[in-house]
């Protein structure tokens, strides 16, 4: 027990010091975001021996873009964990590994949620009055409330699910079903739930008219649906580039194509690699000998091309000593999906399955490899645990293949549609009938007794949304250039449209029908650039612990190497 | 130096040596900033001035004959005698428009009670046998700190209302079991002769948090 | 150490000392909390030693901020008694006295300006908020073609911002006023965008109350000086009507619009509008807040 508390321990000081370890892009990322998240701390405190006056906000608009770019945020937390369905229920593995880098954007989502709710409030410090028991808390009839407990659920869900599936891999074991499954579904349903019941926050108020519309819960989920995979295109291909190693079609130094003639294996191989292998030890021996049969041990230094992307053949490799790296191509660079070390596999995916190979392993030292026929590998997985333990390390690998890529697509190509249908039948109820509620509709689309502030956001929003669903419809976009483009529209319309478009005309104008215009403060702003610098911080943080987990660099059997 | 590309190995540990050091140079500047800056004053405020006393005065607008003898003033104008004769009422003299001409030593009083100059005759009110007194029209007397009985006869409805406490201003106790309370009769609002609430300036209007007050609306666009 | 470790713990240091730096406006945040208003229990849960103790404190601190001593009491609502407002939309000429005396008897801040009754000025014919002038400033008032209307807390039988407050800082007590407990509330601001009728107010800013325009007769849940950061609005005068006084607004209407008094009594002339008039409504009836406000003409 104690010496679990400890690997752990350790396991989160190795993530912690790898935080601040990288090349000098990483550095002066990471240097701009954390000067912007002190300009926005300085602005927070500006505000809090002021007062909220320093904002734009006033008794007419009393919220501002802190709650805009929170119900924004909350809808990217959402959708992040709603790719998990495709996954977990279809089944589909390309989308595997990517699934923790969603879950890691919600957790980080959460968190800037949290920060932009309580920078909003007036006396923060009452924080406590919110705490049952302690405090007063209005469960169930204040929607806040129910927005305080679904969200800081769905911040411990994610992060019990992304700490355990990532701990799992650091120890190079298979994640136990029960610990996550159960967790992984009740978080997608939770997902629907703090947006809807973020939703309610405003349909709830009937006071409001503009808010006040069974159509404000959907728009909110197809937004964020939208808005959410559309983040995270762009963040995996972030990932795909800072992690690359190198352009394709410049020439990783190999040293030569030619390797040492290779030996014949024998049984003190197969030895050898139990030592490292302990499964390999349940194979009977005469598994063991029908094995060895083609079987071949290579010595290879460093640089030396064991498999290259794209050849098909039938041989599976596992390491006796040293270290190999495999990389795969994407999108015009080199990627390390995986490192595998003394007792460690790869390529036995091509082999089993007869496909081309998906990336090149090269030794990235002096190294001594087992090659393996597809037969031969097939016989020592006669024994059972020899064959679950090669199952379960066929999926440990970091791909971020395009394939995965364009199911995002799909999820933000149709939410995209949803939402605008949604927005034309908004529009549709709001100006057709011509009663009076219209107010607020007609100062945001049309401008209102000579207040016009919000008209060019309004149409550059939906300007924005449009052409990127006509984009998301061509066959255009399945070009990651053009899908790129239109992730950009879309993340920018929509956040328009839930911050300018929602959060604002539904105080303007106020109930008793004055119209007083909204314009953030630079104080504000600052507080907001601040709040998204450290999500963004927090982001780099998360993927600049979690990738090299998933590739297989950091884990358990490299403990006291230096990094 | 796990992931990074060998070829930018060698440059890459100076060039990111010179972003160490030139982000923690950055850092103490921004520090440096910061206390510079200090509080800052991120508002500037408006000038706001402080409200006329006369707008939360409870006076009310007239003194009735009744609050000046409660104030113990002097009552000369009230003493009609004092010019007129006993058994002589006053004649009221009109002119080819039929307009009552007021005489010039009441040319304080300007006569407007009704429309079309319905109510012209002094003595629907005054009575003229005793100009000390006030007369109804089924010849009741009524004294002049008594007048809501003279307005009544003629204003009903008006008359009921103020009676429950509907019409007209009551300050005091709501709870008349904890103290008493002030009635305003009707010549506190309402001038005898000339009974319509006259126009009077209003109170500054709202000023918002920021910015200069809007204008208010064109009455021609009030929609 | 490698230089690259040493610049690593340098960029530490500079960034600790950044963070120490950008927090220096803290420095000026002196009378934000202490400890005995941080640990302030609520309202409903406090024992009357407690709130001696909290009334006690209160006048220390406003003493220590006005040089005046005031007086707060914490009125109880009084039994058999359900407060109503009636407002006589034939009389108001829209001189907006009501405002300026709640004004002055409620300590509102007059910079930022803080105005608990609006007063809207609508063309003949219409009940539409929407063609209302808040801003209105003609020579003289009432202005041909046009009637005004006062828009103040409606202290609902179905109040939405007691319905949606998540700390419960805001509630509605017997005697039918929604009260508000300054200590407690957390500033969200969710009642503000709840209420259907623009009553509610926060303080965006340290209130600033003239020293020699304070009110020193005060109550816990009513007129006392609020802080920046939470909500305030129209308490039907709690210091004088739950004391059995009319509140400021009535007090100081010149043309007797106003009307205040408890329901339950059949005497009350309230009870008389309500019983006697034809026609009285109560604004946006059909958010179903039920407003103990009612607005009515004189047939």
């Amino acid at each position: 027990m104690i010496q679990a508390t400890r690997n752990y321990f350790l396991f989160l000081r190795r993530c912690g010091r790898i935080a601040f370890v990288g090349d000098w892009r990483y550095y002066a990322w990471m240097g701009l975001l954390t000067a912007i998240c002190l300009f926005g701390l300085n602005a927070y405190c500006k505000q809090l021996v002021h007062g909220l006056i320093v904002t734009g906000m006033t008794d007419e608009v009393s919220w501002g873009v802190y709650i805009a770019n929170f119900t924004f945020l909350v809808g990217v937390a959402a959708a992040a964990v709603m790719m998990v369905i495709p996954v977990y229920i279809y089944g589909n593995e390309d989308l595997h590994d990517l699934v923790i880098f969603g879950e890691l954007l919600a957790v980080a989502a959460i968190i800037m949620c949290l920060a932009f709710v309580t920078v909003d409030l007036g006396r923060p410090d009452r924080f406590w009055h919110l705490i049952p028991g302690i405090g007063q808390f209005n469960f169930p009839a204040s929607m806040l409330s129910w927005d305080v407990i679904v969200l800081n659920g769905y911040l411990l869900l994610n992060v019990y699910i992304c700490g355990y599936l990532l701990y799992r891999r650091y120890q190079k074991k298979k994640p136990s079903k029960w610990f996550y499954y159960p967790f992984v579904f009740i978080a997608i349903v939770w997902a629907v739930s703090i947006h809807t019941v973020t939703a309610f926050l405003y349909v709830g108020l009937g006071g409001r008219p503009f808010w006040n519309s069974a159509i404000v819960g959907p728009r909110f989920l197809a937004s964020a649906f939208t808005a959410g995979p559309a983040l995270i295109i762009l963040a995996l291909q972030v990932v795909r580039r800072v992690t690359a190693s190198a352009p394709a079609g410049v020439a990783v130094r190999l040293r030569s194509d030619v390797i040492a003639a290779p030996r014949q294996a024998t049984l003190k191989d197969l030895d050898l690699l139990a030592h490292h292998l302990p499964e390999l030890d349940t194979v009977s021996m005469e598994d063991r000998l029908a094995s060895l049969h083609g079987a071949t041990v290579l010595d290879v230094a460093a640089g030396d091309v064991l498999l290259r992307q794209g050849t098909t053949e039938d041989s599976a490799f596992f390491v006796l000593s040293g270290r190999v790296v495999v990389k795969r191509e994407e999108g015009g660079r080199f990627r390390i999906t995986r490192s595998a070390g003394p007792g460690e596999q790869f390529g036995e995916v091509s082999a089993l399955a007869g496909t081309p190979r998906v990336a090149t392993a090269t030794a990235e030292k002096r190294s001594l490899v087992l090659r393996l026929p597809a037969a031969s590998l097939r016989r020592l997985m006669q024994s059972h645990k020899m064959n679950e333990i090669v199952q379960s390390r066929m999926s440990e690998r970091l791909m971020i293949t395009d394939h995965g890529l364009l199911m995002l697509r799909s999820i933000v190509q149709v939410s995209m549609l949803i939402n605008v249908f949604l927005l034309l039948n908004e529009v549709f109820k709001e100006f057709y009938s011509g009663n009076l509620h219209v107010a607020s509709a007609k100062y945001l689309f049309i401008g209102l007794h000579g207040h016009y502030a919000l008209v060019p956001w309004i149409w550059t929003a939906i300007g924005l949304n449009v052409i990127a669903m006509i984009l998301l419809v061509l066959p255009l976009s399945r070009s990651l250039k053009w899908l790129n483009v239109a992730c950009v529209l879309c993340i920018i319309g929509i956040w328009i449209e839930k911050g300018m478009g929602l959060v604002i005309p539904g105080f303007i104008p106020t109930p008793l029908g004055a119209i007083v215009d909204y314009r953030p403060s630079l104080n504000e702003t600052l507080v907001c650039l601040g709040i998204w610098a450290f999500g963004l911080l927090l982001y780099t943080i998360f993927l600049r612990m979690a990738v090299p987990i998933l590739q297989g660099r950091l884990s358990k059997a490299n403990e006291g190497q230096e990094l | 130096m796990e992931n990074l590309p060998e070829k930018t190995r060698g440059k890459n540990g100076t060039k990111a040596n010179y972003w160490l050091g030139g982000i923690a140079l950055g850092f103490f500047g921004l520090g440096a900033f910061f206390l510079a800056n200090g509080g800052g004053h991120p508002v500037t405020q408006q000038n706001i001035p402080l409200v006329d006393p006369k707008f939360i005065a409870t006076t009310p607008w007239r003194e009735t004959y009744a609050d000046m003898v409660k104030a113990n003033e002097d009552l000369s104008d009230y003493d009609c005698y004092g010019c007129h004769e006993k058994n002589n009422p006053p004649p009221i003299r009109y002119d080819a428009n039929q307009k009552i001409i007021i005489p010039k030593e009441h040319s304080d009083i300007v006569m407007a009670h009704g429309a079309h100059d319905r109510n012209n005759l002094c003595y629907n009110c005054h009575n003229e046998q005793n100009l000390l007194t006030l007369q109804v029209r089924d010849g009741r007397e009524i004294k002049f700190d008594n007048i809501p009985q003279l307005c009544g006869s003629c204003h009903g409805p008006t008359l009921r209302d103020w009676e429950a406490g509907a019409h007209g201003r009551t300050s005091g106790y709501w709870d008349r079991s904890l103290g008493g309370i002030q009635r305003l009769s009707c010549a506190n609002c309402h001038n005898p002769h000339a009974p319509r609430i006259p126009t009077r300036e209003p109170a500054p209007g709202p000023h918002p948090l920021r910015g200069p007050a809007p204008a208010p609306a064109n009455p021609e666009t009030a929609r | 150490m490698s230089r690259r470790n040493f610049l690593r713990g340098a960029v530490a240091v500079s960034g600790l000392t950044a963070l120490a730096a950008s927090l220096s406006p803290l420095l000026e945040l002196s009378d934000f909390t202490n400890v005995d208003q941080f640990m302030q229990k609520y309202y409903k849960k406090m024992t009357p030693a407690d709130m001696a103790k909290v009334l006690t404190r209160i006048e220390g601190e406003v003493q220590r901020q006005y040089g005046i001593r005031p007086h707060v009491r914490d009125y109880k609502p009084m039994d058999g008694v359900e407060f109503v407002y009636c407002l006589n939309l034939t009389r108001c000429i829209g001189c907006r006295k009501c405002v300026h005396a709640c004004v002055a008897e409620n300590n509102q801040s007059r910079n930022p300006e803080i105005q608990y009754i609006r007063v809207l000025k609508l063309p003949h014919g219409s009940l539409d908020v929407d063609k209302a002038d808040h801003n209105y400033a003609p020579a003289a008032v009432p202005e041909p073609g046009f009637f005004y209307m006062p828009v103040q807390c409606q202290q609902c039988k179905n109040p939405p911002c007691v319905k949606v407050c998540p700390v419960h800082a805001t509630w509605q007590e017997t005697d039918g006023i929604t009260v508000i407990d300054y200590s407690w509330c957390i500033g969200c601001r969710y009642c503000e965008a709840a209420c259907p009728y623009f009553a509610r107010r926060f303080n965006f800013a340290d209130p600033q109350i003239p020293k020699d325009r304070l009110n020193p007769n005060m109550s816990y849940l009513g007129n006392r000086p609020r802080k920046r950061g939470v909500m305030e609005k129209c308490h039907f005068c709690i210091q004088r009507t739950r004391a059995g006084r009319y509140p400021a607004c009535v007090e100081v209407c010149p043309v007797g619009a106003r009307k205040f008094g408890n329901i339950l009594d059949p005497e009350s002339e309230v009870s008389y509008i309500l019983r006697e008039k034809r026609i009285f409504i109560q604004l946006k009836e059909e958010m179903g807040t039920s407003p103990r406000f009612f607005y009515y003409f004189d047939v």
